[in-house]
């Protein structure tokens, strides 16, 4: 694997570019990530959140502008830039509007770390798996200032449990992504196992073959545990439903939203959008595979896969009822934390006795 | 001589033996004998009553005459046996000048928000009550409005102050601890609130600690409108306008049941039929509603029960819509039967309404599964919002918020009305005393009520008799002069009771409307005390308010 300007140096057929070349390849590089990141969002924001909702409650959704109402995306668009941008007399603008944009940059930085394969990844850090944890971390941030400086009262709850869920939750997700990384060591053979491209590449050849059918070696199958318990933390992590706290609609009206209105709401609900695609890419390249799959180019099938976990995250927002405050943190400490570690334990163990 | 009248004789004796000086005298009501008490000591009336089994306190109407208040209390017995229910009337007369009436809150508490309508609306003062203050309009509000002498065109202000917070302050100096409490204006314009329900919260981080629910911001003068129309025409429209969530039906029938007891009006068997099969409906109808939106509650989100719920509670409306011509304010029943006979054609009709019924049984075993199922939702809603039914009883609650707390007091049951008595149907009830059994209740009525219904069709297919959907009612209804009715029906959230005074005109002179929910919310600060705010919201889901019908 190698990173986006690796892949552009070879295309050219250069060695390797001057530092100010380096630099202006990798501004494309992310410039392309973040607009194909940003249509995906757009699209599942505005239209396929409702239409997959509306399937699931046997409802039909938009359906008048456009074919399908597909037209509603540059409607909605339009709608929300246009929109009068109301700062309240006592918030603290600084934070307030500050909010918006650190909640939108932070992830849509963090996706440079994400290998989404065919040369696509801007950057591969020795410890690439640590940065991608550390900016899921930093999305918590945003959410505070945004729910301080609102002087609102139900903006204030929504950090408070922001903060509180992100604290619970921070250990099992790094602990839980933690236990591949023995695997990545073992199965790709090196000496950087948190290095993304590495991840990937670990888990292309197959795991075990059934007759004839071979099994991918995703780390899904060699660390089922791990998976769910990362997936739980990831939606935790990033307040997806059942732990969707800081906004709970019935209770706090709109959480730490409550203050905000148009393109600064747009911001913070673009941030949100992108966090669960960042969610679903560290989810597809910890254990999925990346963009392992046959005949379609390994980007699709990251994207792909990806696609997947948002859908099934908008499942849970229609069918699975908010936990109460008291439930999620004593889930998050007392079991989910323990579990995590257990799990690496056992597999240190168990490849320390084997190896 | 009948159990319940040999009973009045020996009350009679103990109440004079007693409590000589308490009696002023005794009177007869249309509904059931009253006690006249001497309005400093009608607590210990209303004590005694209470411990001889007249364990629910419906009401406490005001009503003005031209030489006294009057504020009534009515009465009435629950138990586990049937034949054994009862009604008393307790009036207490009170001075013109300065009406004041001692509280019966420190025996009923549900007595206490009561009071304070009464207070609010009729100025009749209740001494030693704890919390004496307006309920429905604002404090700053000048005079009382269902008094004769009220002037209707001063001018009233409301400022900002008005609002100013009592229990903050409380809270505030009264110790250390309390310092770290935060208020929290909930509402009026919240999404769990249904509508617009004001609730004054105390917060200890999560935990609430204090709430005052502030109401009153959806009142419409109902009582005071239908005291100024006329009994045969006027009034009917306006019940579809107090539980407006598709329950018109059965407020109707609470109007009708009223004034055609008070009148003497009789109603033709099929007619009868018609009407439990429009109640049922719209019962279906008002239940699923509230399913659907408990899980909203819980939810936050438009998730699948809510969307089933609603789409089922559609089926339901357009049958109700065929049968009367409107979706919710159907002005459907008539004094002395219903407006329309059944929709042509008939057969397509009660094939809709079998349709309907065939599906229902896999319907609400996908409910049952997508509640009691889904670990997380029993979670949140198993053992919160406790409800013990003897406080229940103390407040009052009735309809589906009584029964979740396993008390089968069902008006249809019990004080059977129009033609119930003839059709097989069980009272539901669930003793789990938690959100949860709440709504099981509803799931488990919305069966019972399927049943009703297709009893009804069966009838109405089968009828060969002449299809007489009015009897002859006079041209203009004048009940006797100084006579005074309370009945109640069951509707879709509890015992709906109407007091009408008359006065011997064709129009009431004190119209009084009980509302289940105005109860089941008085009830509610109980629950959310020391519960966390998530699931305070979650008991005002169960609880299943309509703010039409608590503010009136």
């Amino acid at each position: 694997m190698v990173t986006f300007n690796d892949a552009v140096a070879d295309l050219l057929g250069v060695d390797g570019f001057s530092p100010l070349v380096e630099f202006i390849v990798g501004i494309v590089g992310a410039s392309i990530v973040v607009s194909v990141m940003l249509t995906i969002i757009g699209i599942s924001a505005v239209w396929l959140k409702r239409k997959w909702n509306a399937r699931l409650g046997d409802r039909i959704a938009v359906n008048r502008i456009g074919p399908a109402g597909l037209m509603v995306m540059p409607a909605d668009a339009l709608k929300l830039f246009s929109k009068e941008v109301v700062v309240p007399e006592d918030v603290d603008r600084i934070g307030y509007k500050l909010a918006p944009m650190l909640a939108a940059a932070t992830v849509l930085a963090a996706f440079a770390f994400i290998p989404f394969g065919s040369g696509l990844q801007i950057a591969d850090p020795e410890t690439g798996l640590i940065f991608a944890l550390a900016f899921a971390s930093l999305s918590a941030v945003p959410v505070v200032m945004a729910g301080y400086s609102s002087k609102n009262k139900y903006s204030f709850l929504g950090f408070e449990r922001e903060v509180a869920q992100a604290i619970a939750y921070e250990i099992p997700l790094v602990v839980s992504a933690l236990a591949v990384v023995p695997l990545v060591a073992v199965f790709a053979d090196t000496s950087a196992p948190l290095r993304m491209s590495n991840v990937v590449t670990a888990q292309q050849g197959p795991l075990l073959g059934v007759t004839g059918l071979p099994i991918p070696n995703w780390f899904i199958f060699a660390q089922p545990v791990a998976a769910v318990l990362f997936f739980v933390s990831i939606l935790a992590e990033f307040s997806r439903n059942p732990f969707d706290l800081p906004e709970a609609g019935s209770e706090l009206v709109a959480g730490y939203l409550t203050e905000y209105g148009g393109v600064n709401f747009v911001l913070l609900f673009l941030a949100e959008f992108a966090a669960i695609y960042f969610g679903g890419a560290l989810f597809t390249a910890l254990f999925l595979g990346g963009g392992s799959g046959p005949v379609l180019p390994a980007v699709v099938w990251f994207l792909g896969k990806t696609f997947v976990f948002y859908l099934v995250v908008q499942w849970f927002r229609a069918t699975i009822p908010r936990v109460r405050i008291d439930q999620l943190l004593e889930f998050g400490w007392k079991y989910l934390l323990e579990l995590t570690f257990l799990n690496l334990l056992l597999t240190a163990g168990i490849l320390w006795v084997v190896l | 001589m009948s159990v319940v009248t040999r009973r009045h004789e020996e009350l009679h004796e103990t109440i004079e033996d007693e409590l000589p000086d308490a009696i002023l005298d005794f009177d007869e009501h249309h509904n059931a004998p009253a006690v006249v008490a001497n309005p400093s000591r009608v607590d210990d009336v209303v004590r005694i009553l209470k411990q001889n089994g007249y364990n629910h306190l419906s009401s406490v109407s005001a009503v003005e005459y031209d030489n006294r208040y009057e504020s009534v209390y009515h009465l009435r017995r629950i138990t586990d046996d049937r034949e054994d229910f009862d009604e008393i009337n307790v009036v207490a007369p009170a001075d013109p000048d300065e009406p004041a009436v001692e509280t019966v809150s420190d025996v009923f508490k549900g007595a206490n928000w009561h009071e304070r309508e009464a207070y609010d609306l009729m100025g009749i003062r209740y001494d030693n009550h704890p919390d004496m203050r307006r309920i429905l309009l604002p404090e700053t509000w000048k005079g009382h409005p269902l008094r004769d002498e009220y002037d209707v065109d001063q001018p009233q202000y409301t400022t900002l102050e008005a609002h100013a917070n009592p229990i903050e302050e409380r809270y505030e100096v009264e110790n250390d601890a309390a310092l770290d409490t935060m208020f929290l204006n909930i509402g009026p314009h919240h999404p769990a609130t249904h509508g617009v329900l004001h609730l004054k919260t105390v917060l200890d981080g999560e935990v609430v600690v204090d709430v005052d629910p502030d109401i009153g911001y959806l009142h419409r003068c109902e009582e005071y409108l239908c005291e100024r129309l006329d009994y045969k025409y006027q009034i009917m429209p306006y019940p579809d306008r107090w539980d407006y969530v598709s329950a018109g039906m059965l407020n109707e029938m609470a109007y009708a049941r009223c004034i055609e007891d008070l009148a003497e009006i009789d109603v033709p068997e099929y007619a009868q039929v018609i009407r439990v099969l429009a109640q049922e409906l719209s019962r279906i109808a008002a239940h699923m509603l509230a399913v659907g939106t408990f899980a909203l509650d819980i939810y936050g989100e438009l998730n699948v029960i809510f969307m089933y719920a609603f789409k089922d509670r559609e089926i339901v409306q357009e049958m109700l819509e065929d049968l009367s011509g409107q979706r919710l304010m159907f002005n459907y029943l008539r004094l002395g039967g219903v407006a329309y006979d059944l929709p042509e054609p008939r057969d397509e009709w009660f094939g809709k309404i079998r349709g309907f019924l065939d599906d229902l049984p896999g319907k609400m075993d996908e409910y049952r599964s997508l509640l009691e199922g889904n670990e997380l939702l029993r979670k949140r809603a198993e053992g919160t919002g406790i409800l013990e039914p003897e406080t229940a009883k103390e407040y009052g609650c009735t309809g589906p918020v009584l029964r979740g707390s396993g008390v089968g007091y069902d008006v249809r049951e019990v004080d059977p009305y129009g033609y119930y008595d003839e059709l097989d149907w069980d009272v539901v009830t669930y003793d789990g005393c938690d959100n949860l059994s709440r709504v099981l209740v509803r799931l488990g009525e919305v069966e019972e009520s399927a049943r009703l219904v297709e009893q009804c069709v069966d009838i109405l297919e089968s009828w060969d008799g002449d299809r007489e959907i009015q009897s002859r009612v006079p041209r203009s209804i004048t009940p006797p002069a100084e006579t005074e009715n309370y009945t109640a029906v069951e509707g879709a959230k509890g015992e709906l009771g109407i007091h009408i005074v008359s006065d011997g005109t064709e129009k009431p002179h004190r119209f009084k409307i009980r509302s289940p929910c105005f109860s089941n919310l008085a009830v509610f600060s109980e629950l959310a005390e020391g519960e966390y705010l998530a699931d305070m919201i979650a008991t005002l889901g169960s609880l299943d308010l309509v703010f039409g019908e608590v503010d009136r």
